[in-house]
């Protein structure tokens, strides 16, 4: 098992996932700003790498899964919990307009971007995991 | 004030940001708006489907009269209703971006109580896609909010009652007494997270923008006639230029009809080739230097694409593509079809070559140079010219009937290539041709002095061999083709006002072109007619005509593309950029001789 492997992957599949979600962004299926995501998805690989040393296995099914899981986690806890931690000016429940401009809260499962966006950003990771974990293998 | 939920034309004002327009009604209703950009799908087109095309109202709630007008020297709208309880006055403005976390595009509307105290309602029904996408309503963080694939908008009010959501709709009342302000802005969204912007910031950005206009305003170089009239074209022709590339769009709206009722409906939200030398003569004599270079670039850059042929018309991102379609709305007052798209962009319109000479003549004469590779295309299109010149073509009025040879198109292939070899001389552009160009301009003119000239009426004719008047013609004046005041162009002008004329109204030309109906007067026409006066000599003349087109304005001072002679309602799409350079063309002429 090779770190390039997954760092190889992780630049390929950051290509995918930001090509696939621009490109739904033109087909008016999403609202999805991309500048929150690429920084998270470059470092993504060395997480799934560290998984995949931890259990000892690879391969592009494996790291299908961990894209849904690292999909399910982005639509839930980064971009409602912990991106308003980090993003001043993204808007919560708690959040007033009254003093300074806000960005719109993306929502449970970034549904506020667009009915299509869990879809969209789903399978977008999906196919990240599994380049991931296809390049992953094929290094090793 | 409407008929069957339509305003007259010439009741709407516009509002804008350098990349989108909205018309806003005498009663205060937002009835077009295209997001994010004026040639995007329509968000709001009440105007065009007065049931299902979507607006944005804010009125009283009781009788009211209106007065309005544009802040001095601004596209910031100043709209004051009396009721019987109070006076209210609204500021309708779409805001300029100050560099500050802010919506992609931005609606303001402030509200202000001046006396007593008066009940108001609004209501927004976003349309997304001209009504074709399915809109969502609900609330973000409490904020209203409609959406539609990748585009939404946000409705943020402050003291403007308790906004509901329902059936596609997003609305409230308020009471509103002396010395109060509500606000209401919308964001736009455009593939990316809405902005909700603080009302501070929203009121800040709307005194920014007011002052960035009468900053722009304040620069621009005219001190002659009319110069109320002129400073209000310039800044009417500034809503029209496209920020990010610099094109010239010929007005923001689509398939306003040139017939009541009838089908000549078009989508101007396009760069006509043919508007070209008209922008870039009135930008450079306001001092509009900035805006001259870009528009100059940008046809470069644009026609770069189809060289050395050009478009009749181009998108204003530069794009080629413009197909012609309808859209399922009533029409403005059933005026059927509403088309997007342009079937014109096909035809083969020899005149745009002489336009493209022109433009690239007055660049060239203002000192800014011409670089080689546009020198080089240049002189690749004066050798097309030479090559198409004889063929028959739809003229610069687009007609769809067979294709003639209009007798304009001929003389500004004559202005093409008499163009290009000043500019050979001038070393902007390559000199291996001039020999052919000269032989070639020399054939023009005899073509069109022998076979477009009739001594019946002393005037050059509409097209070769016809008996028919176009008021295109005139525009031979304006580009040099011969002597203005020599006895072909003099009696040319006679001959139009004589047929064409009536009062200040001029129509386009007699005769037939393939589409069923009428059309009105066509103004920029009659601008044409003022500034071919001037410059052959009849200062007085075109004076007493100037000031009865400038009568002609509505009360914030637009014009529409054309008016009907009879009722003096504005008909086609507006506002129309060539009525706009039209006026200020005219009016520098006539300063020019004195008046």
């Amino acid at each position: 098992m090779s770190v390039w492997g997954a760092l190889a992957g992780g630049f390929v599949g950051t290509l995918v996932l930001t090509t696939s979600l621009r490109a739904a962004s033109e087909l008016r299926l999403t609202r999805i700003d991309l500048p929150f995501l690429l920084g998270t998805a470059v470092t993504a690989a060395l997480i799934y790498f560290a998984v995949f040393s931890a259990l000892g296995r690879d391969g592009w099914l494996l790291g299908t899964l961990f894209g849904l899981a690292h999909g399910l986690f982005t639509g839930t806890a980064l971009v409602n919990i912990l991106l308003p931690v980090v993003h001043p000016r993204m808007g919560t429940p708690l959040s007033s307009i009254d003093s300074h401009a806000v960005l719109e809260p993306p929502g449970f499962l970034m549904l506020n971007y667009g009915r299509s966006t869990p879809f969209v950003s789903l399978a977008a990771h999906a196919a990240y995991g599994a380049l991931v974990g296809g390049f992953t293998a094929l290094a090793s | 004030m409407r008929a069957d939920g339509y305003a007259p034309i010439d009741g709407y004002a516009a509002i804008g940001d350098g990349r989108t327009v909205a018309l806003v009604a005498r009663d205060g209703s937002i009835d077009w708006l295209c997001l994010p950009d004026l040639d995007s799908p329509s968000v709001l087109a009440g105007i065009l489907d007065a049931e299902r095309g979507g607006r944005f109202a804010l009125e009283p709630e009781e009788g009211y009269d209106v007065q309005r007008r544009y802040l001095p020297e601004t596209n910031v709208l100043e709209t004051t209703f009396s009721t019987a309880g109070g006076v209210v006055r609204v500021t309708d403005a779409m805001t300029l971006p100050d560099g500050r976390l802010g919506p992609l595009r931005e609606l303001v509307r402030k509200i202000e109580g001046l006396s007593g105290t008066v009940p108001m309602r609004w209501h927004i029904e976003p349309r997304f896609g001209a009504g074709a996408w399915s809109t969502q309503v609900g609330r973000r963080s409490g904020v209203p909010v409609a959406s539609a694939g990748s585009d939404a908008i946000a409705v943020c009010s402050w003291q403007a009652g308790d906004p509901t959501c329902s059936d596609g709709a997003i609305e409230a009342r308020f009471e509103l007494a002396a010395g109060a302000e509500a606000l209401l802005t919308v964001s736009v969204a455009h593939q990316e997270p809405l902005v909700f912007p603080a009302r501070d910031e929203s009121a800040a950005r709307l005194r920014r923008t007011a002052d960035a206009w009468r900053g722009w305003a304040s620069g621009r170089r005219y001190e002659g006639r009319w110069r109320d009239a002129v400073v209000r074209s310039a800044l009417a022709l500034r809503l029209l230029v496209y920020a990010p590339s610099g094109a010239v769009a010929a007005a923001p709206t689509t398939s306003l009809p040139e017939e009541i009722g009838g089908e000549r409906n078009w989508d101007y939200r396009f760069c006509w080739i043919r508007d070209s030398a008209f922008t870039l003569d009135a930008f450079l004599k306001l001092g509009c230097g900035n805006e001259a270079t870009g528009f100059f670039w940008w046809l470069m850059h644009a026609s770069q694409l189809t060289r050395p042929r050009l478009q009749v018309l181009y998108r204003l991102d530069g794009g080629t593509h413009a197909p012609e379609r309808t859209l399922p709305l009533a029409g403005y007052r059933g005026s059927r079809p509403v088309r997007v798209g342009n079937g014109a962009v096909d035809q083969l319109q020899l005149d745009i070559y002489g336009h493209l000479f022109e433009t690239a003549t007055l660049f060239a004469r203002s000192g800014r140079g011409i670089d080689a590779d546009v020198g080089h295309r240049l002189a690749e299109a004066a050798d097309l010219v030479c090559e198409i010149w004889p063929n028959a073509d739809s003229g610069i009025w687009e007609v769809r009937s067979e294709p003639v040879h209009f007798t304009q198109s001929k003389m500004m292939c004559w202005v093409a290539l008499d163009g290009a070899v000043h500019l050979a001389r001038a070393g902007q552009i390559p000199a291996k041709n001039v020999r052919r160009w000269q032989t070639e301009a020399e054939a023009i003119r005899r073509f069109v002095e022998t076979r477009c000239w009739s001594d019946a009426k002393r005037s050059y004719v509409r097209f070769a061999g016809s008996e028919e008047l176009d008021a295109s013609l005139l525009l031979g004046v304006l580009f040099g083709y011969g002597d203005a005041t020599g006895d072909r162009l003099t009696g040319t002008i006679a001959a139009v006002r004589r047929e064409l004329a009536h009062g200040p109204f001029v129509r386009r030309y007699s005769g037939e072109d393939g589409v069923t109906g009428s059309d009105g007067a066509f103004l920029p026409c009659s601008f044409w007619l003022a500034e071919s006066l001037a410059r052959s000599g009849r200062t007085d003349d075109a004076v007493h005509l100037m000031e009865q087109l400038v009568d002609l304005a509505n009360d914030v001072g637009l014009y529409a593309e054309e008016i009907d002679p009879d009722t003096g309602e504005f008909l086609g799409n507006y506002p129309q950029a060539l009525t706009h350079l039209a006026l200020i063309n005219a009016a520098v002429a006539c300063a020019k001789d004195g008046a």
